[in-house]
């Protein structure tokens, strides 16, 4: 258990310190202190996600997530939740293309707890998982699917977004929330030898944050999670390179039963943890992220042919980033007349930048995005987490906001010049159609997600 | 891996719900503060007491335009200017309407309070309502009246609002207004509005974040002590009355791959002395997937991702005042296990109601609902809205506070009387947004009153 990072504040860290440490199988642990609510947080993440699913068992990852929550070696049925709420606790676990994560917030002296059901589910789960919680799960997904994604409109922009932007055989051409035939056909083995393959101390980081005494933290999972044997089953997820730019426009149309048209977009974007993505993610938010952006100001303000229109990023660090773009039309608009204004103010932000006064306000709520995330014991150990296992150094959470505070306006400008182009993106156009309509058209393409998928509310 | 026992935890430190300070400026306005250490992000919440009951014949929807408005320019400045500068600000602002009144939220990191706080004053006391703007949010409502409409937990939720409350009641019809209503409403309309009902001595600002180094009795004068209005009083509401007979109102959706369900009446509002046994009971009920209704539809049957009952206050001013709360059950279930998933809803119910609840079942609810205050007031937001909630239905101050106290003093027997009268069986709205064809056979098999079937 050698001790890494000293706690010593760094500069732009708003004062957050961090400690790192290995186990000798492999756990590597980040602990942070913050006595200023009696709360801590508890955070898992292992490095497993959609990506790493193989063709024809879409969604496994997520399934095996709800499994998780389905009892393991000391802990019967549903006692992973009844325990830890029943210890004034709160948790859950979610599931993204990157990676997989659990975490429970507890009141101070109910943190030893949490260690211990995390340790039990990590160490033997498979002595509890049975057919009959995986025929259980799988119904649950099956509605989790339905709730989120194919009963609401517009429901499957996402998945259909995705699947145009990655190409076929790409790990993050399909979501997490995988395809209902892919779920169905998961079987017990399926999920044991995920769990076998992908759930091992060495393929994990584990955060705790908050109203903790380090050393005695330390001393708990030593204690339960020491014992738990490393494995290297693993295997890398496949490639996710892909050339800078798309080169080309992609287009699908959808005829839906959906309230107005839409025009949806993706834009290929630098990767995660690069000061690109940072640049691009500023760029977006001037152009689209809030009520003063240019695209709100032009199509919702002046144009008035827009109910709403912004911007979005998925940050990926094992892929090109998605920038999302999102505007559903006014009245009877014309998606043309949305795409022609939208291209305008890409070629103008492209071409002049950003003003001083549109850097000051993206920069502003950005930083605010990050006090916020870093506000909750919960949100700092999940950012912790993420900067451990995405890119191998959790401090790096903690200086984020000075990275995008850094970005210059000619980078901003460098950055959508370079990616927010038409031959770069992903379009989803939507057109609405009659309730009557429907049967001709047929319903099969019933897909879609969100960038995480929750276990259990 | 080598097991141990579970651990037994250590000692609780002891947590409290934060005591506000309240005071009042010179203009009328009653101010909560409360300094919470190093919370970054301030939050400011007030409350304006213009109730939707307060809303013109015929022009529902107005007190929402008027919320919007007031980050759409001032006599400062326009629309997108006020935009720009808050959010440069780094803050976010948010005003909305409901039937107890408007709520102004804004989050803004400490360091820049000042500044958007001034902004704030400025659109409360110089909101300009310019034709053009005020057309503009028509505009942008009644776009929005479809997207609404085609979700399913909105839908249910207007349909249940019909059903429950008497056609003449505000609360009947949507919040944000028809599109019939909201046509109507122009930047006159929306002026009058403000006028007759906004101002500071019906208003409360609460404040809750880390205020080291601000200087805030300085920086209200200068900001929202600004703001002046007559000193009448607020207007009275009616009580809300709801018809609660069994019955069950289907909103077809040919072809959708799930119902939607809410099933609900009116109960207790926090006034009441079974509030406390009310929260508890409904938690047991169904307040997490552990709870009643989910280990049998969710993690028995898979029939749904999750089913959840609630009480929600939906106005209330006082003891005896006529206030209420929606008690309901919400959640969605696939088509085909739609009948099945309401009779076992039911089965539950009735189990309930015929046996009781335990007391290992009470005890697990108190300590999870009194051990997550402390995770759940974390942030200042979280304080912020808890708070203006207290005042928005006329409770002391301590009131969340005193409420964990009530909740570890109640015992199983009282939360099992609670939530059996807050939800008897045979006095149950039931919406259904699915498919009809699919859906009304098997539901009216299962005897849980009348059923009717409208489209839309």
């Amino acid at each position: 258990m050698p001790m890494g990072h000293t706690a010593t504040a760094q500069a732009g860290s708003g004062g957050l310190t961090a400690t790192e440490h290995r186990l000798a199988n492999g756990l590597r642990v980040v602990l942070s202190e913050d006595h200023l609510t009696p709360v801590a947080a508890v955070c898992l993440w292992y490095d497993v996600g959609s990506r790493h699913e193989v063709k024809g068992r879409t969604g496994l990852a997520h399934l095996f997530e709800h499994l998780m929550f389905q009892g393991s070696g000391q802990v019967k049925g549903n006692g992973h939740f009844e325990l830890v709420q029943g210890a004034g606790g709160s948790l859950n676990g979610t599931t993204s293309f990157e990676r997989t994560n659990y975490f429970e917030t507890m009141p101070t002296h109910q943190v030893e707890l949490a260690l211990w059901l995390e340790a039990d589910r990590m160490g033997s789960l498979l002595a509890a998982l049975d057919e009959e919680s995986m025929e259980n799960q799988r119904d649950v997904v099956k509605n989790e699917r339905r709730q989120r994604y194919d009963n609401v409109p517009y429901g499957t922009a996402f998945e259909k977004l995705t699947a145009l932007s990655y190409p076929e055989g790409h790990p993050y051409h399909h979501t997490p929330i995988g395809s209902m035939a892919d779920l169905d056909a998961a079987t017990l083995e399926d999920a044991r030898a995920f769990f076998r393959t992908y759930y091992a101390p060495n393929n994990a980081v584990l955060s705790v944050v908050g109203d903790i005494d380090p050393e005695q933290t330390l001393a708990w999972i030593e204690k339960y999670f020491g014992s738990i044997p490393s494995h290297d089953g693993k295997q890398p997820p496949r490639d996710g390179t892909l050339p800078e730019i798309i080169g080309e426009q992609l287009r699908e149309v959808v005829h839906e039963e959906v309230p107005a048209r839409a025009l949806m977009a993706a834009y290929r974007l630098p990767h995660d943890g690069t000061r690109a993505c940072d640049a691009a993610d500023l760029a977006l938010t001037v152009l689209g992220g809030g009520e003063s952006s240019r695209l709100h100001n032009r199509l919702v303000r002046r144009d008035r042919t827009a109910v709403a229109a912004g911007f979005g990023l998925l940050r990926l660090a094992g892929a090109p980033s998605l920038g999302w773009l999102d505007v559903k039309t006014s009245g009877g608009v014309e998606v043309e007349t949305i795409e022609t204004a939208v291209d305008e103010e890409l070629a103008r932000f492209a071409a002049e930048g950003p003003t001083p006064e549109e850097m000051e306000r993206a920069q502003a709520q950005l930083e605010r995005e990050w006090l916020d995330r870093l506000g909750t014991v919960a949100g700092r150990a999940d950012e912790l987490c993420r900067y451990a296992v995405l890119f191998g150094d959790p401090q790096l959470a903690l200086t984020a906001v000075g990275r995008v505070l850094d970005v210059t306006a000619e980078e901003v400008r460098a950055a959508a010049a370079a990616a927010l182009r038409p031959d770069n993106r992903a379009v989803l156009v939507y057109e609405p159609i009659e309730p009557a309509d429907e049967a001709a058209e047929g319903e099969d393409g019933t897909e879609g997600t969100d960038a995480h998928e929750g276990a259990a509310k | 891996m080598e097991f141990h026992p579970q651990p037994t935890p250590g000692t609780a430190r002891p947590w409290a719900f934060p005591a506000p300070e309240r005071g009042a400026l010179p203009n009328g306005l009653t101010v909560l503060r409360c300094h919470r250490p190093g919370q970054q992000v301030v939050a400011v919440e007030i409350f304006l007491d213009a109730p939707l009951e307060a809303e013109p014949e015929g022009l529902d929807g107005v007190a929402t335009i008027m919320s919007r408005a007031l980050s759409e320019g001032t006599d400062k400045h326009s629309a997108e200017e006020f935009a720009a500068e808050l959010e440069r600000c780094g803050a976010t602002l948010d005003a909305h309407a409901d039937h107890p009144g408007v709520r102004v939220s804004l989050e803004v990191p400490a360091s820049r309070l000042a500044k958007a706080l001034g902004l704030v004053a400025e659109a409360l006391r110089a909101p300009a309502f310019t034709e053009s703007e005020i057309e503009r949010l028509v505009g942008n409502r009644l776009d929005e009246i479809p997207h609404e409409h085609a979700n399913p937990s909105r839908r249910a939720a207007k349909q249940l609002s019909k059903e429950l409350f008497p056609a003449t009641a505000r609360m009947s019809r949507p919040r944000l207004g028809t599109e019939e209503t909201v046509r109507r409403i122009d930047a006159a309309a929306v002026r009058a509005f403000f006028d007759a009902h906004i101002r500071p001595s019906t208003a409360t600002a609460v404040i809750v974040g880390d205020l080291t180094d601000i200087d805030l009795d300085a920086l209200l004068a200068e900001t929202l002590g600004d703001w002046s209005g007559n000193t009448a009083q607020a207007r009275p509401v009616p009580p809300i009355t709801a018809d609660d007979t069994g019955r069950v109102v289907i909103v077809d959706r040919p072809g959708a791959v799930q119902t939607q369900l809410l099933i609900g009446r009116i109960g207790a509002d926090r006034h009441e002395r079974v509030w406390p046994a009310q929260v508890l009971g409904t938690y047991c009920l169904g307040g997490t997937l552990t709870s009643r209704l989910d280990r049998v539809l969710r993690e028995e049957k898979g029939y749904t991702y999750g089913v959840r009952a609630f009480a929600q206050v939906l106005r209330s001013s006082g003891p005896d005042s006529g206030g209420a709360a929606m008690l309901a059950i919400s959640g969605s279930v696939d088509t085909e296990s739609t009948g099945p998933a309401l009779d076992d809803l039911w089965k539950v119910l009735r189990t309930l109601a015929a046996e009781g609840l335990t007391d290992a079942e009470r005890e697990t609810a108190v300590q999870n609902l009194v051990g997550v205050a402390p995770l759940k007031f974390e942030t200042a937001a979280s304080v912020a809205s808890t708070l203006a909630d207290q005042v928005e239905q006329h409770l002391p101050d301590d009131y969340q506070a005193h409420l964990y106290a009530r909740l570890a003093e109640t015992g199983t027997v009282e939360a099992t009387a609670a939530v059996v009268n807050a939800f008897p069986v045979d006095r149950l709205v039931t919406v259904l947004v699915g498919d009809a064809a699919r859906i009304a056979e098997p539901v009216k098999a299962l005897g849980i009153g009348e059923v009717t079937v409208v489209t839309g």
